[in-house]
């Protein structure tokens, strides 16, 4: 009985949640096109389907539920903060466990497939978005909604120039997309971060829209409009030194990511990130103690636009072929949900976020196949559970709005949390 | 200038103020929830867009149980899609805000666009990942019948648009500076804190604020969906857009701001179109919230300076 009570706020939400779901999931809508009107449907199996199709997220959510519930005794984060000199060699392990990586993700192509490298690449580029948004987003606090209109600005930026210019090649584009993007988010930045920082949310969006409209109705001769457009051979990475070009675009992705992750920890570590920290924390006390709030905010935004725009021109050198697809609102939501979910203001963080949420969805569409091949495996795992393996990328932005709020209501540090954001919180 | 040019001027004009009348409806939700928590609400499009597809369910479920009367099954599907948004926008108050009211800024920021992603795939998933057209026997009767106003002809609808959003505003008005819930809103978006403390249920207050800017959105909703005939999963992104815009633009927290906002934004709309092509709409509105920001940041009505620390 007492249970039912302590239970029944819950179950009171529960069936709330039921009632005002009801009619999109169980019934169905049937247009009369005879006679121009509406009529719906009873379609149980409608709603079935749905809740099948997210039976492995229900038991991997359960699951994990049940892991934390039995480890509730034992508080990761204070274990790692009571021990000091672990929380030291961290910081210093911070800096060089990148040279420790290197050599072994440069050797990826020896022995990754080439279907594991694209994705591997892919992933990449994902990694240096959510390294980029996490300035902003993480570090400094600010939310950015738009953030792949700058990478569609930097994939543009390349693909509109080599096509005007002839020969223009990556390897010139990409060191000259870092200052534009800066540019274009300076720009973007310079009226609204003078105000609240709710404000670049919205500008942002805005600017993604707009940014995609206008790519979209120029004349098709300009900016090829919704066909996008076709880059040169030239200009796209070359195979070289006996590696082919899949190789090439892993190769020259994971440097550039190495490049990017050095340059924004060093940051990080910096008077300039500590800035920025302190901006997340209380912009007030921030400018109080003579922290230039708005230089800074722009400092962050526009290192972010431009990370974005060299990520942008890494795609178009890796997929040859730019569209407007690329500023679709998903895209930033994505990203968004990356950073949040690794770890907001932790760059590894980031970098994890975005490992698992594109390569967790891409690996469980190739799963079924896999199962499917395998005579044991088909043998041992029942087809409804393959089945909804396979479906489950549809309801890939669905999980993504869960997991966001999902964090931010019992995790809104992230899977990493920020390591400073730790150490204040155990002072306090 | 010839008779049929000015003409069609004026009907475009109409247009405008039509579209920025429904733009009013879901702005005003925007600026009512910045007006008391100093939070935006970013899952409201997505309110709006529930509301759109609660009144076709309602109005297919009616027209199964007791034939197609227009009048009828109209009013009675508007009324459940404002139930059906004021049920969401509550749940997003419970959800996404009422635990986050004390965290960090971009807590609750990022929970109601995780709702608003939530819902709009959602809906995607369960209804239709295409577009759906909004019965046209129920609307007809308001998009063929017309007055002409000078040259110019007025649909049914637009009068529609026009008259209730004028009721809508009136009774807002009364509500929000005539009675006992109006001060009690007006003093918790003054100081939560302080409005508790004179006996003010500050989470009742802060739920209706929700509740009813929801069911304005969801009245806006059914009205574009008869407007341009058409229903789609991400439409509340794109409206919401607008309708933010039209709150910044007129002053966020700004009641009337928000309705001058609206107008203007919907008059450059219609105006871009007939100048330029409605393809060009969502560029038109950018200019404009960026110009609004550089040049008056606080909106054209909003007078509130200094951050709340």
């Amino acid at each position: 009985m007492r249970m039912i009570l302590r239970l029944r706020p819950y179950l009171l939400g529960l069936l709330g949640i039921a009632i005002i779901t009801f009619p999109f999931l169980w019934l169905q809508l049937d247009p009369d096109f005879d006679n121009n009107t509406i009529k719906v449907r009873w379609a149980p199996q409608h709603g079935l389907q749905f809740f099948d199709d997210l039976l492995p997220v229900f038991v991997v959510s359960l699951l994990i539920w049940l892991g934390i519930r039995a480890n509730r005794h034992w508080h990761w984060d204070q274990a790692a903060a009571r021990n000091q000199t672990w929380q030291k060699s961290v910081a210093v392990w911070d800096d060089y466990w990148a040279w420790v990586a290197m050599p072994l993700v440069l050797c990826g192509p020896f022995f990754l497939s080439a279907t594991g490298l694209g994705l591997l690449t892919n992933a990449g580029i994902y990694m240096l978005l959510a390294l980029g948004l996490n300035i902003t987003v993480g570090m400094t606090g600010l939310l950015v909604l738009g953030y792949a209109a700058f990478f569609a600005f930097g994939a543009y930026f390349f693909a509109l120039t080599q096509q005007h210019l002839g020969y223009f090649p990556w390897w010139m584009a990409a060191p000259l997309a870092f200052p534009l993007g800066g540019a274009i988010g300076y720009l973007l930045g310079l009226p609204c971060l003078r105000l609240r920082g709710d404000y670049l949310a919205i500008v942002t969006l805005g600017f993604a829209e707009a940014f995609r409209e206008i790519i979209r109705n120029l004349d098709i001769s300009v900016a090829g409009g919704d066909q996008g457009i076709i880059l040169k051979a030239s200009s796209k990475f070359q195979p070289l030194w006996g590696l082919n070009r899949g190789d090439m675009c892993y190769i020259i992705t994971a440097l550039a990511l190495f490049l990017a992750v050095f340059l924004v920890q060093r940051l990080y570590h910096s008077p300039v990130g500590r800035a920025w920290i302190a901006i997340r924390e209380n912009e007030i006390a921030a400018e109080a103690v003579g922290v230039p709030v708005v230089q800074m905010k722009l400092l962050a935004f526009s290192l972010s636009a431009a990370v974005a725009a060299v990520a942008g021109v890494l795609y178009g050198a890796k997929d040859g072929f730019v569209s407007p697809a690329l500023c679709e609102f998903n895209q930033s939501i994505m990203v968004l949900a990356m950073v949040i979910l690794g770890g907001l203001g932790n760059s590894y963080g980031a970098l994890l976020g975005a490992a698992l949420l594109y390569l967790v969805p891409e690996y469980l569409k190739l799963l079924p196949s896999a199962i499917h091949d395998s005579p044991t495996l088909s043998a041992i795992v029942p087809t409804f559970v393959s089945n909804s393996l396979q479906n489950l990328s549809d309801y890939r932005l669905l999980l993504f709005g869960a997991v966001m709020v999902i964090m931010m209501l019992y995790r809104p540090q992230g899977l990493l949390g920020s390591a400073r954001r730790k150490t204040e919180m155990r002072n306090a | 200038m010839t008779a049929d040019s000015t003409s069609t001027l004026t009907e475009i004009l109409v247009g405008g103020i039509s579209r920025g009348a429904m733009y009013a409806l879901v702005a005003l939700g925007y600026t009512m929830v910045y007006g008391v928590l100093g939070m935006i609400n970013f899952a409201h499009g997505e309110i709006f867009m529930i509301g759109m597809f609660a009144c076709v369910y309602a109005i297919g479920a009616f027209s199964v149980a007791w034939g197609d009367h227009i009048m009828l099954n109209l009013t009675l599907g508007i009324m459940v899609a404002m139930i059906f948004s004021a049920a969401y926008g509550y749940a997003n108050e419970r959800i996404a805000y009422r635990r986050l009211r004390k965290a960090h800024v971009l807590a609750p920021l990022t929970s109601a666009i995780g709702i608003s992603t939530f819902l709009q795939y959602f809906i995607f998933l369960t209804v239709s990942k295409d577009t759906v057209n909004f019965p046209r026997y129920y609307s007809d009767y308001l998009t063929n019948h017309h007055i002409n106003l000078g040259s110019a002809e007025v649909t049914y609808l637009q009068l529609t648009i026009l008259g209730l959003t004028l009721v809508i505003m009136t009774g807002l008005f009364y509500l929000i500076n005539f009675t006992r819930l109006g001060i009690a809103l007006r003093a918790t978006a003054q100081d939560q804190l302080m409005a508790s403390l004179v006996g003010i249920p500050v989470n009742r207050i802060i739920a209706f604020t929700f509740i009813l800017g929801s069911a304005l959105a969801a009245i806006a909703g059914v009205m574009f969906s008869m407007y341009n005939n058409v229903l789609v999963f991400d439409a509340g992104y794109r409206v919401g857009l607008k309708a933010f815009t039209a709150a910044i633009l007129g002053g966020i927290g700004n009641i009337p701001g928000a309705v001058l906002g609206a107008m203007i934004l919907g008059l450059t709309e219609a105006l871009t179109t007939l100048n330029f092509g409605s393809q060009w709409d969502d560029p038109a509105t950018f200019a404009v919230l960026m110009l609004v920001l550089m040049l008056r940041p606080r909106g054209l009505l909003g007078e509130r300076v200094a951050d709340k620390v």
